[in-house]
């Protein structure tokens, strides 16, 4: 408990030495984001494709990879938690992972869904890529003959 | 033990031990608190949007639905904009510069006005062709089955009895007042117009109908040729900017199909229909088709994925649109009230809100406008 105590102090006065100085921090910080966003709508522009490629999957991981960098600028800078004690952690991390978990668990039901989909699925589905027509129209020759006798 | 260490901080009164159990102030570690529910909240959102979208057998490009990226992008700068002013106006307060402090939080709300505008003004270009999440303004369909021309027709139909109707008013009114009203005439003209148009729809779709039903297996070949054209007419009411100018094969049919037609008819107003001029009041690229060139018709459109995207574009949108409106009604709270040092804590827990809706958006507009 007093181990705890100290370490509390510690980090308030902590936070009090080494917080932001001056407003040319967050100035920058917002020029950076604006420069960031370019950074991301430049991939679509004739010019990505002339540099880079047209690679889909570059383009998605680049525009994460900037998003990613200025979220955690705001996170750090204009949210203070760069200068906040360690309770920060306790909060983010669990909320983060449980976010990612989230996510990953839609996967196998949701993202996956029109992998194995029933014929009625595939039959109403928006648009189908051409072997997956041949497929649907395959079961669906089955299904109408099943049916009929 | 602990009151041994305690007295040697020289913090605390002697014998009373109590210690938070953060070093900040419950307020903030209330805001902190929702804001990690606030993470799983659009966490969902956009999870679900990652993993329906890519799950999806087919899901419409950015430009077939009237998004713009460019807007998105200003949006963008717009809110990291904001969140600097809300810095700033902390910073004041924290300096006991109340004026100033108002200064920025003013500042501030009318960033955030700004992008509500430019979203109002997106929703606006949605709306207007007919893209709505839900029934019954939704037009969207996503494949050209009988479905859609079934849709197409009942339009059409609709649109006959209610030009005729007008057209015999008008001819009533015309007779009465003698044959010489020139006013009247002139609106006869028109609706006179409208049905020329209508007529020219609707043999078309009559056609494709009658293959549909002599052709009720799918696999036939009169079934796919069905499609095909139903596709071709589809493009012609609401022109995909996806078909448009890939060198494809498809695309090159869509491209000749309307002007080779029109040609045929000699009907120059149905020509209004060129894959190639971007339609000038859009600001994207485009094409017109025939509910752009003709307003009142609100014909059923076709956009494969198009009733997906557009549940999931309104629904994270809308969320994180309300998000902002609350941000701008605690902005107007905090504009009556005096910016001093003594309020910086709230301002400052304000500003954590506000961080995490730009932090959002930070996410959303990659996602939604340039995937």
């Amino acid at each position: 408990m007093s181990h705890a105590a100290t370490d509390a102090h510690a980090a308030h006065d902590d936070a009090h030495h080494h917080g932001p100085q001056g407003v040319g921090i967050y100035v920058s910080v917002a020029v950076a984001l604006v420069f960031l966003t370019s950074l991301s709508y430049v991939t679509n522009l004739p010019v990505w494709d002339a540099v880079v490629g047209d690679s889909v999957a570059i383009k998605r991981i680049w525009m994460m990879g900037v998003s990613c960098t200025k979220a955690m600028l705001v996170i750090m800078f204009f949210m203070h938690l760069k200068w906040e004690a360690n309770w920060k952690w306790v909060l983010t991390i669990p909320a983060s992972l449980m976010s990612l978990f989230l996510v990953l668990m839609l996967v196998p039901d949701v993202g996956k869904r029109m992998e194995h989909a029933s014929y009625e699925r595939l039959k109403y589905a928006a648009e189908l890529t051409p072997e997956e027509a041949d497929e649907v129209e395959d079961e669906g020759e089955i299904y109408h003959t099943d049916g009929d006798h | 033990m602990s009151d041994h260490d305690s007295h040697g901080d020289g913090h605390h009164h002697a014998g009373f031990d109590y210690q938070p159990s953060l070093p900040i102030p419950n307020g903030k570690l209330c805001m902190w608190l929702f804001l990690s529910t606030e993470i799983m909240f659009f966490a969902g959102l956009l999870g679900a949007y990652i993993v329906l979208r890519f799950g999806a057998p087919a899901w419409p490009s950015t430009h077939d639905v009237h998004l713009v990226e460019y807007l998105g992008a200003i949006n963008t700068a717009v809110l990291i904009g904001s969140s600097i002013t809300i810095v700033l106006a902390l910073e004041a307060a924290k300096r006991n510069n109340a004026s100033n402090a108002k200064g920025w939080m003013v500042l501030t709300l009318t960033l955030g006005c700004v992008f509500l505008g430019i979203k109002a003004f997106e929703y606006n270009a949605k709306f207007s062709h007919g893209i709505y999440p839900a029934l019954p303004h939704s037009q969207i369909y996503e494949k050209p089955d009988v479905r859609y021309a079934q849709a197409v027709r009942l339009r059409l139909a609709d649109l006959k009895l209610q030009l005729q109707t007008t057209k015999t008013e008008l001819e009533n009114q015309l007779a009465e007042a003698g044959g010489a009203s020139e006013a009247i005439q002139a609106q006869i003209d028109e609706v006179n117009d409208k049905l020329a148009v209508h007529d020219e729809i609707a043999p078309e779709l009559d056609a494709i109908e009658q293959l549909f039903r002599e052709n009720p297996e799918s696999t036939s070949v009169g079934a796919v040729e069905a499609r095909k054209k139903l596709t071709l007419l589809a493009n012609r009411i609401y022109p995909r900017a996806s078909l448009q100018g890939h060198g494809s094969e498809e695309a090159a049919v869509e491209h000749e199909e309307p002007a080779a037609k029109a040609a045929s008819t000699g009907r120059p107003q149905i020509m209004l229909v060129s894959t190639e001029a971007p339609a000038a009041d859009h600001g994207d690229d485009h094409a017109a088709g025939y509910n752009d060139q003709h307003p009142w018709l609100e014909l059923p459109i076709m956009i494969p994925g198009g009733n997906l995207w557009a549940s999931t574009y309104f629904l994270v949108t809308g969320f994180h649109a309300i998000h902002v409106i609350v941000g701008l009604i605690a902005f107007v709270i905090l504009l009556t009230k005096t910016l001093g040092a003594n309020m910086a804590g709230t301002i400052e827990n304000v500003g954590l809100y506000w961080h995490f809706v730009d932090l959002v958006w930070i996410f959303l507009f990659p996602l939604l406008y340039l995937f």
